[in-house]
Formats: structure tokens, C-alpha cells, sequence
């Protein structure tokens, strides 16, 4: 592995830590979602503390073991047992030890792991505190040398803080950074607090993330301690998380009963016997250091897998708060659209066409010697012409008076912006989206947007402006770009002409003076009609234009300021932009490193046919 | 309310009439309908208490008020055995499977009618005894509040409202629990509270460091304001195993005696009618607050506000829209001049009457000749009458549809959306009145519009055919003179035409005939000259003045429909608001009558600051 690649594997995990103890923080503010906080605090602890060590391929030891429990259960006296001689005191105020300690057995010399992030907040203290300082550390004390063989010699030993006490709520991510950490969790439980809501539920926690658990169950009065044990399985282990394949995960229990301060004092020599049975439990569980350290990172890949699954669980309110906002933006967007063509197009008659019939019908006049007899025809056709126009003049109707598009464009869009605004005032109570759109409103987004809205419309006129003139000189151009198209229209209107006066000279043969009006009459009417399809053609090119506007401003202004509405709440470094990353990003990072990891620790998965045919090929 | 006797008792049991009339009240409250938004949350608050008020007053309307002592704790730290020592028999099952106690026990004097218990107590194991020194006491050992079987919690919080005492039960390990601790932060604003440490073998191991558990919960119960707790150290299982005399190597510092005494004893009847009224006061004090906090705010200042923000936005929105009208009726301009001439000139007769029909007729004949000519563009959704046969309100109907049809629905949907948001600028709640604001788009608002512009044209109409001041003089003027002048001038002519043929024999001439026709027509053409001068019917004034009107119609119109709304929710809430200070003042008259008549009593260690 490269060292770029090393940095940056570095980097992405701190990452993905940092990602969660965001979320962690989201679904803390959102009572509904505070379940999902314990379960982030634990994928962040198993990303420092597990996966990160073993993507570096740091050596699996030390193994750590972490010693849990409600108050007053006996954590102290259970890692006094376990590491075989009194190393912690026990203390009988409840919630005393504030903080985690690790017991280094003598074996291990001055092993401890280095690896960047190890165990997230907490830091090391470099002196001998007592248990109660409440504070983001741990400490480390050595375990004195033992006669015999320390058969725990792979095994840093925890001493946890609580999570029952009122003031554990303060605590509680230091116990969980150290349960992230832990290969084995010695699940204590007293006679009281065997079957107490709080610590069970921790106890799933701790199932659910893979971790292998010894149960010690303490206090009993001796007699009790089978029945207590039974009780237990069947009450507490029974409902436990299933595993993958359905099963509960088998859970060893041993049970120390209330022993007498001596029997306390003394585990290496009167308490052996309790000693042992537990010891005999936990080897069992750990084979070899290897196995161990690769169970535990592939069981937390697992973890960290769901995790990732269960994301979109915590965002869902989110995402379907911000589908409605869509929706919201793209009703109003639809209703600016619907305003534009009544309020504008309806009544917008495009005078610009007017011109281009003109020019349309004056192209197809001949050109050169022809046009004498164009301007004699045109002095033939004179009386008719001011006929038509004063009948015209005296016909016409004044026209509604319509707005300035940009008038109603701005219009129309504050209206959009009025309705969103008031839709969100109405829903600010419901979601924080809404909160953070009628705060941004307060903030002056109607104005802001109302800008955006200007700059878009001097690229919108621009182009409307080319596009109105491309559709009107459509006709004429290319006209003038086909000559010979053009000599041969200007021919057939000449040969209306002539044909129109040809055939009235012809049909009052010999024709008398007054026959001879007739000839100006039959001209005009000759004109007129090809001044008509003239004009249907240019009315055609005009109705194009009208229908193609509403695109125009679809594309130009009412897109893009949707998308801008629609983008608000997640951008500009809101919290919803955070999680919108947020979710793209975990997923995808967990993949990676699943991918990296395979070949290590996780076993090929179950049956991905087409990959197995690709190794056959 | 009469003065309560001396004794105790009875001032107890005068009380029960207040306190019921008191959550009859609460109730109608809850009831009734409102205006401005509770919350469920603070809704099921007054609702629980109004509970409370009802159970407090059944308890005390007895002659001799019981006093129930509730013990609460979490599993195993010995509630059960507590209980079993103090009955001195086993009464409740203790165990150790955890949770052991599923059913609660209800240990009374058998002088207690069980009927008499809350209903909450009856429905529990009930165990009778005959020990006179816990005569008016009853004990209830609860389930546990920290078990996986969240039940027994549920359980838990149905019966912690009858406690009037709550004995605090803790073990080494579980004194300072969260779960428990939560629920004394609480509840101990609502009763008395007592604590047990039991277990007190176990808190004596000596540890190196921390503080001992009693020591500890002290100093926890100061900070929440016990200065002086009443706690006992108890070893409960010691005394259930030797029932019949004092076990033998007790802890130093076991108190289970004086629990026992303090139950028996110290609590008298002086202190248990104490407790009572101590109890029915903090009830008290919970609904003023819990009233206090549904109070609804005063919201008269922003309802000015707003009143003054929505007439600003109303008279512009009146302005936009009569403009959009009368931008619909501007294609017909001419057939609105012909109108209002010809209602103008119905007045004259005779010839200047003829003389006027056919020059205005010439004048507009491109209006009538427009609605015979098929090719002409006629405007889209308008369909005007030509003018002669003018029906005034179809016109006007055909014109407001015509704009209803480009924008008038939208523009209302835009008016309520920019209210809404002056309303909230204003700082005035917008739930309050959202529903009634957004009702207002289902009014057809284009019936309403359209009367508005019938109203505005018909006055318009009015003021042109019926004049006043200095028009009406100069009107009545011109019209005495188109009526008479061009007859008179006709027969005049005539009469002098005659005279110079017969009377001064002048040859008459073609010339000579046709003279009073041109002399009348002339008159005519002055007379219509004066008309237009004096009288003139202009497009460009007609619409200025419809304008005006039509614009003042629609504030008026707006006014009436959305000014009401903001004014009325506000005295809506005003109302509640003062319904709610009506609630407090009676919650607080009640608990000053109470705290007047409160016995003094050696109970003040039960309650915290």
C-alpha cells in the first residue's frame, strides 16, 4: 500500500467517523429518531477503534476486554477476578468511576496501540487520577507480576463506567468508545439489576455489534445461583437480537455469588474457584489472538453494513419533508407557467409579423424592367387600396392593453414566492425544513431570488429577442436565399395577373369603356388573394413562436429558479445539505472498505452468481 | 363559601365542593371550542389534572381523609420485604426473580371500607389489618419502575397519583438510578416524599474512595432543594427473617424502627390533614402553572398591525385588479361612447332628436357594421351587443369572465398567500387564522367582482344621464335648447319666407325654398356642437372615473371579507385569554383559602424547596 493510499484510506475513515457522530447529533435532536443515536455512537466507536486498526493491519495484540455494567453490579470486584489480584476498588457509591481504566497485564511490557483516532475523544491521562473524574480520558495502569503464567496475558482489561446512574447520560460515550473497542464484553449483572431495562438494552447494543459477551451474574445469595442463571437465559438471553442465520448468538453465564470482603480480597487464591470458571469461559471465546481480531472486525463490517442500510431510516422524515417542498416548488412553478400564458402570451399579438408580410409581399414584386409593370398594376389596384384601408381603419377594434412581460413575470413570480412562503408558515411547527425555509424567507430569500430572477431575465430576453427575430425573418430569408424558388413565385403572381386581365378583356371581346373598369377590380381581387396566403403563411411562423415561448420561459426563467427553490434547503451549508452528503457519503465509504477488507477478514459472500461465473470464464 | 369549623376534618371536607367545582370548570374548558391551538401535550396535562382535582376531592370528602403512603423503587432493592417487615407478616411475595412484584398491595385497617379506596387502590391485592396505629394510613407496595417488563412502570404511574406520601425505596445500587430519579424530579412537585436506603449491609463496605450511599443521596436530595430529608437506613430482610424480636447484628446505624415509629406514630392526624392540604395546595399551584401555560398570548397590538398591513395590501390588489378590468373593457370603448351618447341624448325630441340618431349612427358604424361582417376578429371570450340593443350586465358579465378567465382566480390565490405572510411578519399567529383566510378562496369570487363593476358602470352611467350641479344647469340648458331652437328657428324661417313672398312679393327662388332647411340644419350642427362642447362623452373620462369607482367597489369589497378576520380572531383569543385568567383566578382564590386554614405540622421535611 502506497503511502498517498495509507493517507488517504486515514482520512476517509476519520471521515466516516466524523459522519456518524454527526448523525448521531442529528437524531439527538429529533426525539423520534433518538433510538438511532446509540447505534451511530457505536458504528463511529467501531470505525476508530476496530475497523481503522485492522485496515492498517496493525498485529491483533493486545486483545481488549471491557468490563460493563449497571451501578453497584460488581464491575470492580469482576475485574479484580479477572485480573487475579486487587487492581481496582470496589466502591459503594453508585456512579462513582467516571471515566474508563485499561489493566495492562505485565506480559504485554509496553504494548499499546498507536494507531491515529485510536478510541476518538477520550485521551490518555499520564498520571494516576482517581475513577471519578468526569472528563474525556482514560487511564492505563499496570497489573503487578504474577507468580504463575498469566493466562490473560493477550488481555487489556477495562474497568467501565455505568450507564444506569442520572449522571451516566454525561458519560455514556466513553463506556460505548471503549465497547467499540473491546473484542470480548463482560456483561456484569447483580441479583438486582439482572433483568433492569437499561443495562439490557445495552446488552443488545453490544450483541448487535458482534461483540463476543461473557455474562457474570453476581450477588445472589449462593442457593439462588443455578435458578438465577436459568431465570436469566430464559428472560434476558431469550430475547436477545437475533443473528444473521436467526439464532441468538450463544451467550457463556457464570455466576459469582455474594461473597464475603476475604473471598474478595484474595481472587488468585480464595476466589480461584470463581476465577477460573469465568477465565475457562473467556479463553474459550478466543481461541487465538488472529481469530479473535478478525472476528471482531468482520463482525463489525457487518455492523457497520446495516448501519449503512439504516441510514435512509433516519433520513426518511427528512427526505419526505424536503419531496413535499419539491412538490410545493414545482406546483408553483407550474402556476407561474399557467399566469404567463394567460396574463402575456393571450393578449401579446407580436406586431413584429406585420412587418414581415410587408416585406414578404414586396419581395414578390419583379425586379428591374419588371417593374413597370408592377407599378402599373400597383396604379390600377390604388382605388381599391384606399377602399380596403378605410374599411379596415373603421373596423378595427382598440386592443386590450397587456402588461410588460417582464411586469408580469416578476409579478407572477412573487406570487410563487408569496404562496411557498405562506405554505412554510403554515408547516413551520411540523419540521425543521420548514423552520429553516421561513427563516430563510425572513432572511430575504423572496429577494435574493427576485435577483437571481433579473439576471436570468437578461439572458432570457437576449434570447427571446434572437429568437423573434430568427422566427420573423424566417419567411424572407429564405426567400432571398432561393433565387430560383423566388423567380418562379414572382412569375406565378405575374401570371395571376396577366391570366385575371387577360381573361376579362377576353370574355367582354370587344370590350366597351366601362367593360374596362373591370380590369382594376379583377387585379385588386388578384392581389388580395395572394396577399392572403401571405399572410396565413407569416400567421403560421407567429402561432410557432407563441407556442414556442412558453418553452422559452420555461427553460430559461421558470427552470432554473425552480431548481434554485427546490436546492435551497440543502445547500449553503445547512444541515440538510450536510445529511443529503452525509448519505451519499457513509454508504459508499462502508462499500469501499468492506471491499479492502474482504480478502482479510471477511468471508467471500454466500452466492454472487455472475461473479463466480467470471472466475470460471 | 362558608368558614370551616375548627377542627381539621371538616375544613378538609369543605374543600371537596371547591375542588370539584373547580374541575367541572377545567372540563368546560377542555370542552369548548377555540380559537387559538393548545397543544396535546399541555391538553393532556389539564386533562390529567382536572383528574387529579376530581380524586383529591372524593378523598377528601370523608369524615376521617386516609392517608396513602406509596412505596417506589426499582426491582429487588426490597419494596416487598420493606413492606413484609413492616406488616410484620408476609403480606406482598418477595423473591429473587427479578421483577418479583407484578401486582401492587394495598395494606388498610380493616375499619376502611375498601369501596372508600380510590379506584385505582381496588383493583390491587388487598390485604386488611387490625393495627389501630396505622388506623387512617394505607401502605401500597408498587411494581417496579427499571424491569424489562415496562408494564409494571405503566402500573407504576397509574397509582403514583393517589400517593399523598411517596416512600423513596433505594439499594446500594440502584439509589441513584436514572429511571427512578426521573420520576421523583417529577412528581415531587405534587406530593410528599420519604426515603428508604435499604439494603444497608451493602453500603457499608468500606471502599477507598466516594462517598458512602446515604452520604451521597444527602447531598443529591440538597441540590434538588431537601435540606433535611427524611431518610432511613434499613436492613428490611434482617427483621422479616426474625419476625418476633430485634435481629441480632444489626448494621450500625439501622433505622427500620423508626421508620416504623415515624408510620405509626409521627404521622398523626394533625400531620396526615397536613399533608392533605399540602397536597390539594400543590395541585393547585400545577393547574395555575399548567393554566399559565395555555394561556393564549395578547395579540391586539399585532392584530392592528395587521389590520393596517392587510388594508395596505388590499387597496393595492383593488388598484391591479380594476385596472385588469377595465383593460378588458378598453376593446369596446366605442360602443361604451355610443352607449353613453345615446342615453345622454334620449332627452331631446323632435328634430334634433332625429338629427342625433342618424349622426351618431354614422359616427359608429363600424361598430355595428363589425358585428355583421363575419371575417372581422372578434376578441377572444368577450361578445359584445352592438350597441343599440346594449344589455349593460351581459356586457359586463361577458368582460369579467374574460379576465377571471386570465388571471382573477390566481390573483386571489396570490392576495391570501401575501396576507398570510403579513400576518406572520406582523407577529401574529398564523394558525388562528389560516383556516378562515384560505376559506375565503372558495367565495365565487367572479360573481363578486362582476357585481362590482355592474355597480361601478351603472353609477358611471347615472352620473352622465343624471348630472348635478353646474352639468344639471348647463344640461337642462341644452337641452331646453336643442328641444325648442331648431323648430323654432324652422318655423321662423318659414314664417319669414312666407311673408317676403306674399307680404313683400319677392319671386320665389329654388334657392328661397330650401333656405329653411339649410338655416335648421345649420342651427343643428351649432346646437350639436354646444352638446359636445358642454356635455362632451369621452372614452378617456369614462374610464377615469369608472376606474376610480370600480376600484373603490373592490376595496370595499375586499375590506368587508378579509378586514373582519384578523379583528375577530384576536377578540376570539382575547376571549379565551380572558376564560383562562377567569380559570387561574378561581385555581388561586381556592389555594389562598387553603394556605389561610393550613395547620402547622412537623411535615415541612417532606417537601423540598
Amino acid at each position: 500500500m502506497g503511502l498517498m493510499e495509507v493517507h488517504d484510506q486515514r482520512s476517509k475513515l476519520r471521515q466516516l467517523a466524523d459522519d456518524f457522530a454527526w448523525l448521531e447529533g442529528h437524531c439527538l435532536k429529533q426525539p423520534e429518531l433518538a433510538d438511532h443515536a446509540a447505534h451511530l455512537r457505536m458504528a463511529a466507536a467501531l470505525t476508530r477503534n476496530v475497523v481503522g486498526p485492522s485496515a492498517e493491519a496493525q498485529p491483533p495484540k493486545p486483545l481488549f476486554l471491557a468490563v460493563v455494567g449497571g451501578a453497584g453490579a460488581g464491575k470492580s470486584t469482576v475485574v479484580n477476578f479477572l485480573a487475579g489480584s486487587v487492581v481496582a476498588e470496589a466502591n459503594p457509591q453508585a456512579g462513582y468511576t467516571r471515566h474508563p481504566t485499561a489493566f495492562l497485564p505485565a506480559a504485554l511490557g509496553s504494548t499499546w496501540p498507536t494507531t491515529l483516532g485510536f478510541l476518538g475523544p477520550l485521551s490518555r491521562l499520564s498520571e494516576v487520577k482517581p475513577a471519578d473524574l468526569d472528563e474525556d480520558v482514560y487511564q492505563v495502569r499496570r497489573i503487578p507480576p504474577q507468580s504463575g503464567p498469566d493466562p490473560l496475558g493477550d488481555f487489556v482489561i477495562w474497568d467501565c463506567p455505568d450507564m444506569t446512574t442520572w449522571a451516566s447520560t454525561g458519560y455514556v460515550g466513553r463506556l460505548m468508545e471503549v465497547v467499540g473497542l473491546a473484542d470480548v464484553v463482560v456483561y456484569v449483572a447483580s441479583d438486582e439489576r439482572y433483568n433492569d431495562a437499561v443495562p439490557t438494552e445495552f446488552l443488545h447494543h453490544v450483541v448487535r455489534a458482534g461483540k463476543a459477551v461473557v455474562v457474570v451474574l453476581t450477588k445472589m445469595r449462593d442457593g439462588d445461583a443455578d435458578a438465577l442463571t436459568e431465570h436469566f437465559r430464559q428472560e434476558v438471553l431469550g430475547r436477545l437480537p437475533r443473528g444473521e442465520g436467526g439464532e441468538i448468538p450463544p451467550i457463556p453465564c457464570v455466576a459469582v455469588p455474594n461473597l464475603p470482603p476475604d473471598v474478595r480480597k484474595d481472587p488468585a487464591g480464595l476466589g480461584a474457584k470463581y476465577r477460573v470458571a469465568l477465565l475457562n469461559q473467556l479463553l474459550a471465546l478466543c481461541p487465538t489472538p488472529e481469530a479473535t481480531r478478525a472476528r471482531t472486525t468482520r463482525n463489525a463490517m457487518v455492523y457497520l453494513q446495516t448501519a449503512g442500510d439504516g441510514l435512509l431510516d433516519v433520513a426518511r422524515r427528512d427526505l419526505t419533508e424536503l419531496d413535499l417542498w419539491r412538490g410545493l416548488v414545482e406546483a408553483g412553478r407550474a402556476d407561474f407557467e399557467k399566469r404567463y400564458a394567460r396574463e402575456f402570451l393571450s393578449g401579446e399579438t407580436f406586431r413584429r409579423f406585420d412587418r414581415t408580410r410587408e416585406q414578404v409581399v414586396e419581395m414578390l414584386e419583379l425586379p428591374g424592367p419588371g417593374k413597370v409593370i408592377s407599378a402599373t398594376l400597383a396604379l390600377l389596384r390604388l382605388p381599391y387600396r384606399y377602399a380596403r384601408d378605410f374599411v379596415a381603419r373603421l373596423l378595427a377594434r382598440p386592443e386590450m392593453p397587456t402588461q410588460p412581460e417582464r411586469v408580469v413575470l416578476a409579478t407572477a413570480l412573487a406570487a410563487m414566492l408569496d404562496s411557498l412562503q405562506a405554505d412554510a408558515l403554515r408547516r413551520a411547527g411540523s419540521h425543521p425544513v420548514w423552520k429553516q425555509v421561513t427563516h430563510g424567507f425572513d432572511a430575504g430569500l423572496k429577494t435574493q431570488t427576485l435577483d437571481a430572477f433579473e439576471a436570468l431575465y437578461r439572458d432570457y430576453e437576449a434570447a427571446e429577442t434572437d429568437e423573434l427575430d430568427a422566427a420573423a425573418k424566417a419567411v424572407p430569408d429564405r426567400l432571398a436565399a432561393h433565387p430560383v424558388p423566388l423567380l418562379f413565385l414572382r412569375l406565378l403572381v405575374l401570371a395571376i395577373d396577366l391570366a385575371a386581365v387577360g381573361a376579362t378583356v377576353y370574355f367582354t371581346w370587344v370590350p366597351s369603356l366601362y367593360q374596362l373598369l373591370l380590369i382594376p377590380l379583377v387585379v385588386s381581387v388578384s392581389r388580395q388573394v395572394v396577399e392572403l396566403i401571405v399572410r396565413q403563411v407569416v400567421e403560421l411562423g407567429r402561432s410557432r413562436l407563441r407556442n414556442h415561448r412558453l418553452a422559452l420561459v420555461r427553460e430559461k426563467l421558470s427552470l432554473p429558479v425552480a431548481q434554485r427553490l427546490i436546492d435551497w434547503p440543502t445547500s449553503g451549508g445547512t444541515a440538510m445539505q450536510k445529511l443529503q452528503q452525509v448519505l451519499l457519503r457513509v454508504p459508499a465509504t462502508i462499500r469501499e472498505l468492506a471491499a479492502r477488507l474482504a480478502p482479510a477478514t471477511i468471508p467471500p459472500p454466500p452466492a454472487p452468481p455472475d461473479s463466480a461465473e467470471a472466475v470460471a470464464s | 363559601m362558608s368558614a370551616p369549623g375548627a377542627t381539621p376534618s371538616p375544613f378538609l371536607r369543605t374543600l371537596a365542593p371547591l375542588l370539584r367545582s373547580l374541575e367541572r370548570r377545567l372540563r368546560e374548558w377542555l370542552d369548548a371550542r377555540r380559537c387559538y391551538p393548545v397543544s396535546l401535550v399541555a391538553r393532556a396535562e389539564v386533562e390529567g389534572l382536572a383528574e387529579d382535582l376530581k380524586r383529591k376531592a372524593d378523598g377528601l370528602d370523608s369524615e376521617r381523609p386516609v392517608l396513602v403512603v406509596m412505596l417506589m423503587g426499582g426491582t429487588g432493592v426490597g419494596k416487598s420485604t420493606l413492606m413484609n417487615a413492616l406488616a410484620g407478616a408476609p403480606v406482598a411475595q418477595a423473591s429473587y426473580t427479578r421483577p418479583t412484584t407484578r401486582d401492587p398491595v394495598v395494606y388498610f385497617h380493616q375499619s376502611i371500607n375498601p369501596d372508600r379506596l380510590d379506584p385505582a387502590l381496588r383493583l390491587c391485592r388487598l390485604s386488611r389489618h387490625d393495627r389501630d396505629s396505622l388506623r387512617d394510613k394505607v401502605i401500597v407496595d408498587t411494581p417496579d419502575l427499571d424491569s424489562n417488563d415496562t408494564a409494571n412502570r405503566d402500573r407504576l404511574l397509574e397509582l403514583l397519583p393517589v400517593a399523598d406520601v411517596v416512600l423513596y425505596v433505594g439499594s446500594q445500587e440502584k439509589y441513584h438510578d436514572q429511571l427512578g430519579w426521573e420520576i421523583f424530579k417529577e412528581q415531587r412537585r405534587r406530593r410528599a416524599f420519604a426515603f428508604v436506603l435499604n439494603k444497608w449491609d451493602r453500603c457499608l463496605d468500606a471502599g477507598a474512595a466516594g462517598l458512602r450511599p446515604d452520604d451521597d443521596l444527602l447531598r443529591d436530595l440538597k441540590s434538588e432543594g431537601f435540606e433535611n430529608p427524611r431518610l432511613f437506613r434499613t436492613a428490611a430482610q434482617r427483621w422479616v427473617d426474625s419476625p418476633d424480636a430485634v435481629p441480632e447484628n444489626l448494621p450500625p446505624g439501622e433505622q427500620f424502627p423508626a421508620l416504623r415509629d415515624w408510620l405509626e406514630l409521627g404521622l398523626t392526624r394533625l400531620e396526615i390533614d397536613a399533608v392533605k392540604a399540602r397536597g390539594v395546595g400543590q395541585l393547585l399551584e400545577q393547574v395555575e402553572q399548567s393554566l399559565e401555560a395555555v394561556r393564549p398570548p395578547d395579540i391586539t397590538a399585532p392584530a392592528r398591525k395587521v389590520e393596517a398591513g392587510w388594508e395596505r395590501e388590499l387597496a393595492a390588489e383593488a388598484e391591479a385588479q380594476s385596472e385588469v378590468l377595465v383593460g378588458t373593457l378598453e376593446p369596446f370603448q366605442n360602443e361604451v361612447e355610443q352607449h353613453f351618447s345615446q342615453r345622454g341624448h334620449q332627452r331631446f325630441r323632435g328634430l334634433m332628436a332625429g338629427y342625433l340618431r342618424v349622426t351618431t349612427k354614422l359616427r359608429y358604424v363600424g361598430s355595428s357594421l363589425r358585428d355583421r361582417v363575419p371575417f372581422v376578429g372578434k376578441l377572444r371570450g368577450a361578445k359584445a351587443e352592438s350597441a343599440t340593443d346594449w344589455d349593460l350586465a351581459g356586457f359586463v358579465r361577458s368582460c369579467s369572465r374574460t379576465a377571471s378567465e386570465r388571471v382573477l382566480a390566481q390573483r386571489m390565490a396570490a392576495l391570501t398567500s401575501r396576507l398570510l405572510v403579513e400576518t406572520s411578519t406582523s407577529g401574529f399567529p398564523l394558525a388562528v387564522i389560516n383556516d378562515r383566510t384560505t376559506g375565503t378562496l372558495k367565495l365565487d369570487w367572479e360573481d363578486r367582482v362582476t357585481r362590482s363593476v355592474v355597480e361601478a358602470l351603472t353609477e358611471v352611467e347615472a352620473e352622465v344621464v343624471k348630472p348635478t350641479g353646474l352639468r344639471r344647469v348647463v344640461r337642462e340648458v341644452v337641452g331646453v335648447l336643442g328641444n325648442f331652437v331648431p323648430e323654432a328657428v324652422l318655423i321662423s324661417s318659414i314664417a319669414l319666407l312666407l311673408w317676403r313672398f306674399f307680404v313683400e312679393g319677392l319671386t320665389p327662388e329654388f334657392f328661397h325654398v330650401l333656405l329653411p332647411v339649410y338655416v335648421t340644419l345649420g342651427t343643428l350642427i351649432a346646437l350639436h356642437v354646444l352638446i359636445l362642447f358642454a356635455l362632451p362623452v369621452r372614452w378617456a373620462a369614462i374610464r377615469g372615473e369608472f376606474a376610480r369607482r370600480l376600484q373603490r367597489k373592490l376595496t370595499d369589497e375586499f375590506e368587508r371579507t378579509y378586514l373582519p378576520i384578523p379583528r375577530d380572531a384576536a377578540a376570539a383569543v382575547a376571549a379565551e385569554q380572558m376564560q383562562v385568567e377567569e380559570l387561574r383566578g378561581g385555581t388561586r382564590e381556592v389555594a389562598e383559602w387553603l394556605s389561610e386554614r393550613e395547620q402547622a405540622a412537623h411535615i415541612g421535611e417532606l417537601y423540598g424547596r
